[in-house]
């Protein structure tokens, strides 16, 4: 407890007065004849243990009436919990304010970011200089400063386009506070509690800190647009949307635009579809009236509550088939997948791209396969350098899983058999032309125009001809990797296509939209957010009512000098009664 | 119209003169506004006729008049001069206090009713005594119906100092003896000693055929406790002292006179004796009242 007037505690000695007069009077008192005395000490006798009880009462009495009005005098500071003013003991608070894609979604009118940023406001307008405040969004960066520019902050947020995991970011909000030397800790969370906005597990908050969570408003339904992959010819198109019960009835089927183009090129309405949120669509796409080169693309559904995840941009790569041929090093898994590849038009006859092995590297891009005779190894290595490929195999090396971020087809195919490649330039350069790996080392490459494999492509070195991943594989290496494209990435971000460059070329694109977990605004239950943000002993899921109250309650304080004179009140009343009750 | 000083404060008829004066002042008045004799012998003897006067009993009309005549007269008695009364007066120290200087103290009290009470008696022609007492008796005067007993009397109450203790028993004792014949015996005395012991002399007087009337004299202060806030208490008889709080006390202190009081009355009463209960601010005709 602290007090705004401590000096006046010193008032405390006089709360030995009553005492010190009770002893003083008890010393001389003044004598008098009275001849009925023997009636006097009978009546004395009677009445000597109610007079000892009353001596005691009103000496307790008179004390604690002195010692309340000099507490009071103090204005003490109390810790008050619910609804009301006052003040509170510095607190180190981190204001979570989810401003995700799904807080722009409008529920009764008005968007649930409004909502959020009302109370997040007046979380940090009840904080005072001794306070200690930060503010995360859902980008996660911690902001700290003074209440004004918090404040500005707050009014200055809008719906974002980053996802936020709530316990990730309840947990660090949570060790932020708790590392603060201040009497209170709170963390308060601001969000719409995506269901899908908790991931698994449990945040870990530290005893003495308090989670206080917004209860979620009014589940809404939506749908959008999760994915777009464009293949040859048509675009595959992944719906979402909430999944709870709002009410509305079975999902029903959505009409689904893609428009392809942009500026003057911008394109008409290339194909629709209907889709059912849950669903994925497949819209045929009229790739020979594009030019060849990159397109950029959007999915679009019609607006409803959540306009974020209505609209999702692709890039499109039109390109020819390439013009492949296999020498007869290159094995019969190559060249059966080729012949797949031709019958779909992937691919085509000609001699723009030569599957071949280290015995003979004829060709404008070469994709080569290690010699199956070891002793050609030297012979094949030295015909590398003299083509001016930087990479060269080594010595045999372990087996082990493939990795390779961007062939996500191939991951963890096994290989059994490998040579270790081996590059002869800077470790710079290394790293940015390995596109697989075994182990840690090197297994797919590229040097120039040529692509180089630490395995042959047969089941007796790798286990990829026999999945069915081998066919996209060889596609990837024909069409794609061995003229230096990279795959379309996807990123989290407003929606926008970025392409990258090498030199005048385009050699990929990264497309940017939200995190399609976004779109299921089903909310959590309580008891589900509790749990997540560190159980019921630390977290709590309040109205918005009850989170104005309860906010700051855990530290809060009020003058308790008003409560202590009506208490010196009563306490005189009682001494009063008891005083002249046997007068 | 002269006031009746029987009526009056009993402090401010003190003032008027000692107790010859004030006791003949107080009987004249008492006697005006009495119909009749105050007290009663063991016989009394018819004397004359009067006219009936409003305020006459109804019992002392002569009906027999009142059938022949149709005229209303009511009958005179003149009691016998056989009645002997002895007043006893308690003259112990704690009977000197009073608990204000307004009032009388219980012993100046208690002389001016004797002195009064004995005219009575002595203007009835009854033989009347005087014994005053603290720890022994202090005079005593043997009842007499011949002039100047009233004058010896008040001299005896003169003469009388304040005692020390009281012992009232030993006193009441020694007077059983002195009292032979029977008669009226009237006890003036804050009964501020052993009631048992003074009991089994006032049961013993009865026995002997008594009349035992008691008067229990007792400050206005003495039945309501007050006083400064703290204060020590000291019994004037004795080195008994008790420290109080007079206000804190009071009720209680109350309840103990009042339970004294009623204790005094019911022993009294089972055994035959007259108890009255007198503050020394009662005027003394209303005192003398309480006997007839």
């Amino acid at each position: 407890m602290t007090f705004i007037n401590p000096l006046a505690l010193l008032g405390l000695v006089a709360a030995g007065i009553p005492a010190l007069l009770h002893l003083l009077q008890r010393r001389v008192p003044p004598e008098l004849e009275f001849p009925a005395v023997r009636y006097l000490s009978a009546a004395e006798r009677e009445s000597a243990r109610r007079l000892k009880l009353r001596h005691l009462l009103l000496l307790i009495l008179r004390t604690a009436l002195i010692v309340v009005i000099v507490v009071a005098a103090a204005r003490p500071l109390v810790r008050v919990r619910g609804a009301g003013g006052g003040s509170h003991e510095p607190t180190a608070v981190v204001v979570v304010l989810d401003n995700s894609p799904s807080s722009g979604a409008v529920v009764d009118g008005r968007a649930t970011v409004d909502r959020l940023r009302v109370a997040a406001r007046g979380t940090i307008s009840q904080t005072t200089s001794a306070d200690r405040v930060w503010l995360m969004l859902s980008d996660g960066v911690l902001r700290g400063g003074t209440r004004e520019a918090l404040l500005a902050s707050v009014d200055s947020v809008t719906s974002g386009w980053q996802r936020l995991d709530l316990v990730q970011a309840v947990e660090r909000a949570a060790r932020l506070a708790n590392g603060q030397p201040l009497p209170g800790r709170e963390v308060h969370v601001l969000s719409d509690l995506q269901r899908t906005a908790l991931s698994e597990g449990r945040a870990a908050v530290p005893a003495g800190v308090r989670v206080l969570s917004l209860e979620p408003g009014r589940a809404v339904a939506n749908r959008g647009i999760a994915d777009v992959r464009v293949t040859e010819g048509a675009a595959l198109i992944d719906l979402v949307g909430t999944t709870a019960d709002v009410g509305q009835g079975a999902a029903q089927p959505v009409p689904v635009t893609i428009r392809i183009g942009a500026g003057r090129d911008r394109g008409e309405i290339a194909a629709r579809g209907l889709a059912t949120p849950g669903s994925a669509v497949t819209v045929a796409l009229p790739a020979q009236t594009f030019a060849p080169g990159w397109w950029v693309g959007e999915a679009l559904l019609e607006a409803d509550e959540l306009r974020a995840d209505d609209r999702r941009p692709f890039a499109w790569r039109v390109a020819p088939p390439a013009r492949v041929t296999a020498t007869p090093g290159a094995g019969e898994f190559v060249a059966a997948a080729l012949g797949v590849l031709r019958e779909v038009n992937r691919v085509s006859n000609g001699s723009d791209v030569v599957f071949t092995s280290g015995d003979a590297l004829s060709g404008e891009r070469i994709i080569i396969q290690p010699p199956a005779d070891a002793a050609l190894v030297g012979q094949a290595n030295r015909a590398l350098a003299s083509r001016g490929v930087s990479w060269r195999w080594g010595s045999s090396a372990t087996p082990g899983p493939l990795a390779a971020s961007g062939l996500p087809v191939i991951n963890g195919v096994q290989v059994a058999r490998r040579y270790r490649l081996e590059a002869g330039g800077s470790e710079e350069q290394e790293g940015e032309n390995v596109l697989a790996t075994v182990n840690g080392e090197a297994w797919l490459v590229r040097s120039g125009n040529a692509i180089l494999l630490g395995s042959r492509l047969d089941t007796t070195w790798t286990a990829l001809p026999a999945t069915p991943a081998f066919v996209p594989f060889v596609d990837a290496l024909a069409n794609r990797i061995v003229r230096g494209e990279a795959e379309v990435a996807a990123a989290e971000g407003a929606p926008h296509v970025e392409f990258r460059r090498r030199g005048a070329d385009t050699v990929g694109a990264t497309v940017f939209g939200p995190d399609p977990r976004e779109s299921d605004l089903s909310p959590a239950t309580a008891a589900i957010a509790t749990a997540a943000f560190g159980g019921r002993d630390r977290a709590e899921v309040l109205s918005d009512k009850a989170f104005a109250s309860e906010r700051f309650s855990g530290t809060r304080r009020t003058d308790g000098s008003g409560f202590l004179l009506v208490l010196a009140l009563l306490i005189g009343a009682a001494e009063l009664g008891v005083a002249t009750r046997t007068r | 119209m002269a006031p009746r000083l029987d009526l009056l404060d009993p402090a401010e008829v003190a003032h008027l003169g000692g107790i010859e004066i004030v006791a003949e002042g107080v009987v004249e008045g008492f006697l005006a506004g009495v119909h009749r004799s105050p007290f009663r012998g063991f016989s009394v003897e018819f004397t004359e006729h009067r006219a009936y006067q409003p305020g006459d009993e109804l019992r002392y009309l002569d009906w027999r008049i009142l059938g022949r005549s149709d005229r209303l007269f009511v009958k005179q008695f003149e009691e016998e001069t056989n009645l002997r009364s002895m007043i006893l007066v308690d003259a112990s120290r704690s009977m000197a206090w009073r608990g204000s200087v307004d009032r009388l103290t219980k012993r100046a009290y208690a002389d001016r009713l004797a002195a009064a009470l004995a005219l009575i008696l002595l203007r009835q022609r009854d033989a009347t005594g005087l014994v005053t007492f603290d720890e022994q008796v202090r005079q005593l005067i043997p009842p007499r119906v011949k002039a100047g007993q009233w004058t010896r009397i008040v001299k005896g109450l003169l003469d009388t100092p304040d005692g020390l203790g009281t012992a009232a028993h030993a006193a009441l004792q020694r007077l059983t003896a002195l009292l032979a014949r029977r008669g009226m015996v009237v006890l003036l005395s804050d009964l501020l000693f052993d009631r048992e012991l003074a009991l089994a002399a006032l049961r013993y007087l009865r026995h002997r055929g008594h009349q035992v009337i008691v008067f229990h004299l007792m400050d206005p202060a003495e039945v309501e406790l007050a006083g400064p806030p703290e204060v020590r208490f000291r019994d004037p008889e004795s080195s008994l002292s008790v420290v109080v709080r007079p206000r804190e006390l009071a009720r209680a202190y109350a309840e103990t006179v009042r339970r004294e009081i009623a204790a005094w009355r019911t022993a009294c009463r089972r055994h035959g004796i007259a108890y009255h209960h007198v503050q020394t601010d009662l005027p003394f005709g209303m005192a003398l009242r309480l006997l007839t």
